[in-house]
């Protein structure tokens, strides 16, 4: 009764878009593909909806080929990252648009679209042309026509990645009480994005995609505390997980003329040439650190992001308050080694400070 | 996307063209291997005769195709000038905009041969106005319609009037879509409206320069109504175009076989220098 | 040297102006002529050059049995056969360009753009290397002279227009508007009636413009496809050419069969103007 995915493989050219990608989603949960910008989010979707046919592998839900299904018969919703609305209909025509294709009776419709319109909190917009409203409203409006369907699948593209910085924080945050409450035990609900925190909030099953192949699958809680691979660390992190080639030399780590104790979590490991990877946030600013060169400093929110440079060795730290710095000016860092990961020459995940599960 | 349905959608539109062109276009291949003339109107065999004919013993249909490339090549530099300064002019703000645009816009609409009909009273050697107006300052009435060389330019104003819109249409609504931002930047650096022009303008509308002009040359290649009203081809054979010539071989002397030899290699000879022009025009407008 | 720009730049179009009307004008004068006022010397201005009288237009709504010329029944014609070959050209066109510009087509090296291509390329056809074979093919069947001879040989004419402007009208229509259509519910057919087109009247108004122009001014089809029991405008208004240059009702069935498609230069101005055109020509 599941949505199962099997060796599924695209390639319309000589690039694989999707590239032997297996799944199997159970109703009611939510599933969310990170990757970055056209690591083949957007096409895994577009495969479930139906738009695009997989060159091999097989797709199946509730016991049917999926593939031998239109697009037109699936019963899926999308919401995509631009705003589409049918534009020659208002805000009401748009939401009963699908369910008028479907033939269900009028009064349901009626009961469908104004609990849609709550939702998204809509109400009072139905006659709105879509031209006249805001970004974030279109995109409601987007929304409450896939909610409307009552789809048993539900994709959504990467929807807030049009919006800006504020709408997608309140968007965000609405989107989580939409799912956890307005959602059937019925629906599969997919959500892709290149937002790590995204992913966090939501806190659903994970699958990490680039350039077109799974990377890692998992609680979103597994794949923050023990991404498998180094790509993975870098993919599931904003800022990416800073990453420092190094050594451990029994009870010290050395790396760019820096000595540090080796953490506790690192006694197991050999003494050989290491990617230590240590997240923006576990540095911090110390007087007893070490000294790094100021080479950008940004300013987000009541964060800020120091880009900093020692020989060949450049980092990310993130201080959570707003500082002024001067660029090329000096600043003493701390690296606090009960967060750091180990990565082998492989790229291998080999030590986590959330101890490694292997599988 | 690809659903089955996609052939639904192409091949009503595909096959009626192909259906409409097939037969012609066999049968004027065919129809150019044989004698078909108004004694002996039937489909006989006579092999490359026609060809052999046309290229070793008719310097008429060369000097009219040679003709034809001078009117159409002439008329469409002309046209793309005046119809850049045009579409330069009325780009920007400027007093009845819109005004003059509508104006600039309205030769296109009218009907080429109906207008050709008062051109020809308009240059009237003796009746029309420009002799008149011209002689009252003292000039000689000009022989529009019946100088050979004259006769040439009369024909190239009048193309000039009645197509020069088209090329302010497809300029102008080229212009309108241009990004703003370099504009913007030529404007910060404080250049001259003639340097904004040579490094912003042109060069963003060269890919823009290169398809209206293709298309105006494909147009004026027709150039047939303007003359056929005109002038008839005349003086003697002085404005007489490829078209104009075939027509006469074929619908008025009735030499239906030579003049399909006539069409399909006036139409291979199109198809190829049409060719070999845009590709030069690429090469030429878009290096810089 | 702005002033001298300036100066430059408003001379040009006020000439370039006066050359596009001077012929309207002189139609407009002439057409209130009578035999004196043409003939004797040349005249401009009504009451003060020549009397005017409209003996011109009078013609063109009299009987052809008492000495008019039958303008209405040509017009009809010209009305028909342009309205009926750009409707056509549009409808298949318009579907053609659709599935040109959404659907990949793959036959041995034929792709998408040498289908739009070959559709487009029929532009080039010289009318008079189609008109050889049409004549003989429409008298072997007998729609020579016939309107719906007319009408076949203008599809060819007006399709390539309408597939150009449509094809790039959609590709700038997000194709995710189609495929949101596709996930609700309908199937190719009805996303495109349902959807696309409702939201391509802009460039549908477009090529349908363009499909009018280019078959109102036709003239070489209709003189070579016709003789005596159809005539289109333009032919009408040439044969009156060749007679005895009755000017005065030259300039009259002139201006009257011109003047419709003037209005399009209002609307072509307004797309313009709106920015509408810009895309759809480029």
């Amino acid at each position: 009764m599941n949505l199962i995915g099997e060796n599924i493989t695209y390639k319309p050219d000589d690039q694989f878009h999707l590239n032997d990608v297996s799944f199997n989603f159970k109703k009611g949960n939510l599933y969310t593909i990170l990757g970055r910008t056209l690591s083949g989010k957007t096409t895994f979707l577009k495969t479930i909806a139906g738009l695009l046919n997989p060159d091999s592998g097989n797709l199946s839900f509730e016991d049917n080929d999926f593939i031998k299904i239109p697009v037109w018969e699936r019963n899926v919703a999308m919401v995509y990252q631009q705003f589409i609305n049918y534009p020659h209909l208002n805000v009401y025509e748009n939401i009963i648009f699908p369910l008028k294709q479907r033939k269900i009776s009028e009064d349901q419709i009626k009961k469908d679209v104004e609990e849609a319109l709550k939702t998204v909190g809509l109400v009072g917009f139905e006659n709105r042309k879509i031209q006249e409203l805001s970004g974030g409203q279109q995109q409601r409006v987007a929304l409450a026509r896939s909610l409307a369907k009552k789809a048993k699948i539900l994709l959504l593209d990467e929807p807030l990645v049009n919006l800006d910085y504020k709408l997608r924080e309140q968007l965000r945050e609405e989107f989580k009480r939409i799912f956890t409450q307005g959602l059937s035990e019925d629906t599969i609900l997919i959500y892709s994005t290149t937002d790590p925190q995204e992913v966090m909030e939501l806190n659903g099953e994970v699958i990490v995609l680039d350039e077109g192949k799974v990377l890692q699958k998992g609680p979103a809680k597994e794949i923050f505390e023990n991404p498998r691979t180094l790509k993975v660390a870098e993919i599931s992190n904003d800022p990416p997980m800073n990453i420092l080639k190094g050594t451990k030399n029994s009870e010290k780590l050395s790396f760019e003329n820096i000595l540090i104790n080796s953490p506790s979590h690192f006694k197991n490991l050999s003494d050989q040439g290491y990617n230590f990877g240590i997240r923006a946030s576990e540095i911090k600013l110390d007087d007893q650190g070490e000294e790094f060169e100021i080479e950008l400093a940004e300013i987000s929110g009541s964060e800020t992001l120091l880009h900093l440079k020692k020989g060949e060795s450049k980092v990310i730290a993130l201080i959570e308050e707003v500082m002024n710095f001067k660029i090329h000016e000096k600043v003493k860092i701390k690296f606090n080694e009960n967060k750091l990961y180990a990565f082998d020459q492989n790229e291998e995940l080999v030590s986590s400070p959330y101890g490694v599960s292997h599988g | 996307m690809n659903f089955k349905h996609k052939y639904v959608f192409l091949f009503p539109g595909l096959f009626v063209l192909i259906g409409i062109l097939i037969f012609p276009i066999i049968f004027t291949i065919r129809l150019s291997l044989s004698g078909w003339n108004s004694y002996t109107p039937e489909m006989n065999f006579i092999g490359i005769t026609n060809y052999i004919r046309l290229f070793t013993d008719d310097p008429r249909f060369w000097e009219s195709f040679f003709r034809l490339s001078f009117l159409s090549v002439t008329t469409v530099i002309l046209q793309y000038i005046i119809g850049f300064a045009l579409a330069l002019i009325v780009w920007r703000e400027i007093k009845f905009k819109r005004f003059f645009r509508v104006i600039f816009l309205i030769p296109m609409m009218t009907t080429p041969v109906i207008m050709t009909v008062i051109w020809r009273t308009f240059f009237h050697e003796s009746l029309g106005p420009v002799n008149d107006l011209l002689g009252n300052l003292g000039v000689e009435p000009i022989l529009w319609l019946s100088d050979p060389v004259i006769a040439k330019f009369t024909v190239i104003i009048v193309e000039v009037w009645q197509w020069t819109p088209f090329m302010f249409l497809l300029l102008l609504a080229g212009l309108l879509s241009l990004p703003k931002e370099p504009f913007l930047a030529a404007a910060i650096d404080g250049a001259s409206p003639f340097r904004k022009f040579v490094y912003v303008t042109f060069p963003l509308m060269a890919p823009i320069s290169i398809g209206a002009i293709i298309i105006r040359l494909i147009e004026a290649s027709k150039i047939m109504d303007t003359v056929f009203v005109l002038t008839s081809g005349g003086p003697g054979t002085a404005t007489e175009t490829s078209s104009f010539y075939i027509y006469i071989k074929g619908l008025r002397e009735f030499q239906m076989g030579y003049a399909a030899t006539l069409s399909f290699t006036y139409l291979v000879i199109m198809i190829i220098s049409l060719t070999i022009i845009a590709k030069v025009l690429t090469k030429l407008m878009i290096k810089k | 040297m702005e002033k001298l720009y300036k100066f430059l730049k408003y001379t040009f179009i006020i000439l370039w102006t006066v050359f596009i009307v001077a012929p309207f004008l002189w139609a407009i004068s002439t057409s209130f002529k009578d035999f004196q006022s043409v003939n004797s010397k040349v005249t401009y201005i009504p009451w003060l050059d020549f009397e005017p009288t409209l003996e011109g237009w009078r013609v063109l709504v009299k009987s052809p049995a008492r000495g008019g010329v039958d303008i209405v029944e040509p017009y009809f014609n010209s009305l028909f056969v342009t309205c009926t070959a750009s409707l056509i050209s549009i409808v298949l066109g318009t579907l053609a360009a659709y599935a040109l510009s959404r659907f990949t087509f793959k036959a041995g090296f034929v792709r998408n753009n040498d289908i739009t291509f070959f559709f487009i390329s029929q532009r080039i056809m010289p009318p008079i290397v189609l008109s050889i074979p049409f004549f003989i093919f429409l008298s072997t069947i007998g729609l020579l002279d016939s309107l719906i001879g007319l009408v076949v040989v203008y599809i060819v004419l007006l399709m390539p227009i309408a597939v150009w402007i449509m094809v790039d009208f959609f590709n700038r229509v997000p194709k995710e508007l189609d495929e949101t259509a596709l996930i609700d519910g309908c199937n190719p057919y009805q996303a495109f009636y349902k959807v696309v087109l409702p939201n391509s009247i802009p460039g549908l108004i477009v090529a349908g413009m363009f499909c009018i122009i280019f078959g109102w001014i036709d003239f070489f089809f209709a003189f070579i496809l016709t003789f005596t029991e159809v005539q289109l405008l333009p032919v009408k208004v040439v044969a009156l050419n060749s007679s005895i240059t009755p000017w005065w009702s030259l300039s009259a069935s002139a201006l009257i069969s011109v003047a419709p498609l003037i209005i399009v230069a209002f609307v072509v101005e307004r797309y313009l103007s709106k920015g509408n055109l810009s895309g759809a020509l480029k």
